[in-house]
């Protein structure tokens, strides 16, 4: 299983917990949101949500099923408009250049599904092509190796398993290494070993000086490579903060997230 | 059982309900309905200028045609259903979850499609003609009768390309076999009935001769069908992993001259790999048009040579423009749009590989013309089948978006693309009528179009996609 290699010249498997952020410097926000809402008819699906992310942050974004997550991210990449409220990614408004907000970010959908009748090389070619990359090749053999699955380069996307098409659609979000990647429950379909990995990789990918924004369910990976977290609940922003905070406090990140769902209040 | 079929009726209306509101679907087929009761008080106008009898022929051939295009779904088994119903999850794919079997399921879900669409088009269509009868003093026997021989011309098109497309997904040899045999047995009949075509068509012999016998001959037919597509039915679940060269940077390399080279080789590579480009030419254009050119040629002692190649030719621009449909059902909006596109530059890539395969209604338009002597109306021909094509098209893009084959379920979309191409198709054709050349005035649509069009990119690009 290939570990982490020296994707940004950064050395492979450094304790995840050096990725927290403690230094206090300058804030330098990548992402912003004022009173972001959306709704569908008489749902709430994000009620006026407020949040920044700052570079270089592993920025988790949790919440039950159906909490507003994935409208989210739709509406911060401008798959989706808002229904009211303001947002910048990385200085561009999403609700009117969503193309170019595309364009900067990288990616990974809720669902995995890259297009049936391509083939996966084919796929990461096409990606690098709409992304007017110099050098796909390269980049996709890396991501071939990387997440080992070079076996299926020519299989079409239809016919590969979701864990593969899962492993798929992490390489094309982050073929162009993008500065900020909205990533949506990334690590579900691959088995453990793939999951350390991908982890490992994340982490490193912070440290570089980018930033994801990972929205997941599963408050286990959200505690071991977070930097900051903002849980939603119902559509509504319960609480946004370093994760170190509160594990400082001697509580696990799922405690807190129950005690807070489950009052389904904000904490301030 | 029962319990499984009302499910997957619910399913189905459910499906089409959310897309576009409860309201705007059950308005469906009062549509119809009224469009059909408003059309019987025509009737006594049709028949001073056309033979009762083609027009009986005409409609008995347009229900075969939309049983045809119901059915067509199984011609891939369970790959053209996933790609007509995108990412949803159905109850036609639980035989992995539920204790039902493949067989069952399947079954299930045609007689449902069966009921559901006749209920959605066959009944108010009749029904239309049957409140209608009254008021025009006609008996009610014929409006009857032709709901009878409408549902059964619209099940045994249904059956005929279920059988076929079970064969298909099966072997490729025993759908050849099939389709020779089918076309074999048509020959002999046609044969033995002294080139009487109509004939051959059960359901019209029954509604010329109302008899148990020709009755029982349309039943024999669509149970015959009907059985060996379900013997012939495989679930095809698990399909070999196939290998394939990268195909697409040399076929964008070569389509550079295209704005959306990327996305048209892409679109092109789809269609040919997912066997749409060789089923649905056969099943949604040929077949059709073949159906069309065979009533049209009984018409040949009302109308001249060229006038039935100028309405062939109007009929496959028609046809030709669902040709759109075609490049918008193997994939779904969510596989690309988290790219850096706009939806305006994935339909321009697909209006693009919509004109490359504009090819086929020319190749088809040129060899009809050649083989009925009318040679030298092809540039005519060809000026109104591609006019009105590419102004349907551009409806499709300005109303459908990339979802035109759920979206014309719409009532008051499937109402405005009437509206807006029946006119101008009755007028192109009249005018045709009137002299060939003015089969060039087709061209004027393309203004029209270029404008619709590029309303659509506008408005499908401030609209949220939807999906499934």
């Amino acid at each position: 299983m290939p570990v982490s290699p020296d994707f940004y010249g950064h050395p492979a498997n450094v304790p995840l917990s050096d990725t927290h952020r403690s230094d206090g410097g300058v804030m330098e926000p990548v992402i912003q949101t004022a009173h972001y809402t959306k709704t569908f008819g008489d749902l709430r699906a994000v009620n006026s949500v407020s949040l920044t992310v700052e570079k270089g942050s592993l920025f988790g974004l949790l919440g039950p099923n159906g909490s507003g997550k994935t409208t989210m991210i739709k509406m911060l990449t401008g798959q989706m408009k808002p229904t009211s409220g303001t947002a910048q990614v990385l200085g561009i408004d999403p609700s009117t250049d969503g193309v170019a907000v595309r364009g900067a970010v990288g990616i990974i959908p809720e669902q995995e599904t890259p297009p049936s009748f391509l083939t996966a090389g084919e796929y990461l070619a096409f990606v690098g092509k709409i992304r007017h990359l110099e050098d796909t090749d390269e980049q996709a053999d890396w991501w071939f190796d990387f997440l080992d699955f070079g076996d299926k380069r020519d299989v079409l996307c239809k016919d590969l398993s979701r864990g593969t098409r899962q492993k798929l659609m992490f390489a094309q979000a982050f073929l162009h290494k993008p500065a900020v990647a909205l990533i949506d429950e990334p690590l579900i379909n691959l088995d453990p070993v793939m999951q350390r990995a991908v982890k490992e990789f994340l982490a490193d990918y912070v440290r570089s000086g980018n930033t994801i924004f990972l929205s997941t369910h599963i408050l286990e990976i959200a505690e071991d490579i977070c930097t900051d977290v903002a849980i939603l609940h119902k559509g509504r922003l319960l609480h946004t903060g370093p994760v170190h905070e509160i594990i400082d406090t001697g509580t696990h990140l799922d405690d807190f997230f129950m005690d807070l769902v489950n009052r389904g209040k904000p904490d301030v | 059982m029962f319990e499984l079929f009302t499910v997957m009726f619910k399913e189905e209306w459910r499906m089409h309900s959310t897309l576009f509101g409860s309201l705007n679907f059950a308005l469906f087929p009062v549509m119809i309905c009224a469009i059909a009761f408003m059309g019987a008080f025509l009737l006594p106008l049709i028949g001073t200028v056309m033979d009762t009898s083609l027009l009986v022929n005409l409609m008995h051939a347009n229900f075969a045609l939309l049983g045809i295009m119901v059915g067509s779904f199984g011609i891939m088994g369970k790959e053209i259903m996933n790609r007509r119903f995108g990412q949803a999850s159905l109850l036609a794919y639980s035989g992995r979850s539920l204790p039902i079997s493949e067989k069952r399921l399947f079954l299930n879900f045609v007689v449902k499609d069966i009921i559901y669409y006749f209920i959605l088009w066959v009944l108010p269509f009749c029904l239309g003609f049957i409140l209608a009868a009254p008021l025009l003093g006609m008996s009610l026997h014929y409006p009857l009768l032709t709901l009878l021989t409408l549902t059964l011309s619209f099940l045994t098109g249904l059956c005929a390309v279920f059988l076929l497309s079970s064969g298909y997904a099966r072997s490729r040899v025993a759908f050849a076999g099939a389709t020779a045999a089918i076309v074999l047995a048509a020959a002999i009949f046609v044969f033995m009935c002294n080139g009487n075509a109509v004939a051959l068509f059960p359901p019209i012999a029954l509604f010329y001769s109302v008899t148990a016998g020709n009755l029982a001959i349309s039943l024999g037919v669509i149970f015959i069908l009907f059985a060996l597509s379900m013997i012939f039915f495989t679930p095809e679940y698990q399909s070999a992993e196939k290998h394939y060269t990268n195909r697409h940077t040399p076929l964008a390399q070569r389509l550079t001259f295209l704005p959306q080279h990327d996305l048209v080789a892409k679109d092109i590579i789809d269609l040919f790999r997912s066997g749409i480009a060789v089923g649905q030419t056969l099943f949604s254009f040929l077949l059709p048009l073949g159906l069309i050119w065979l009533i049209l040629s009984v018409m040949g002692g009302f109308l001249s040579p060229e006038m039935i190649l100028f309405n062939f030719a109007a009929v496959t621009g028609v046809i030709a423009s669902t040709m759109y449909t075609w490049l918008t059902e193997f994939d779904t909006p969510m596989s690309y749009l988290f790219l850096p596109l706009t939806v305006s530059s994935v339909i321009r890539a697909k209006t693009e590989t919509f004109a490359m395969l504009q090819v086929i209604p020319v190749i088809v338009l040129v060899g009809v013309a050649l083989l009925s002597g009318t040679a030298a109306y092809i540039p005519e021909a060809l000026a109104l089948a591609l006019s009105i094509s590419f102004f349907a098209l551009s409806v499709q893009v300005r109303y459908c978006g990339l979802s035109p084959s759920t979206l014309i379920y719409n009532a008051r979309i499937f109402l405005t693309y009437i509206l807006l191409i029946g006119p101008p198709v009755l007028i192109l054709i009249a005018l045709t009528s009137a002299h060939p050349l003015f089969a060039f005035t087709g061209i004027l649509l393309l203004a029209p179009a270029w404008y619709l069009m590029q309303r659509g990119f506008e408005i499908w690009d401030n609209a949220d996609v939807a999906g499934f």
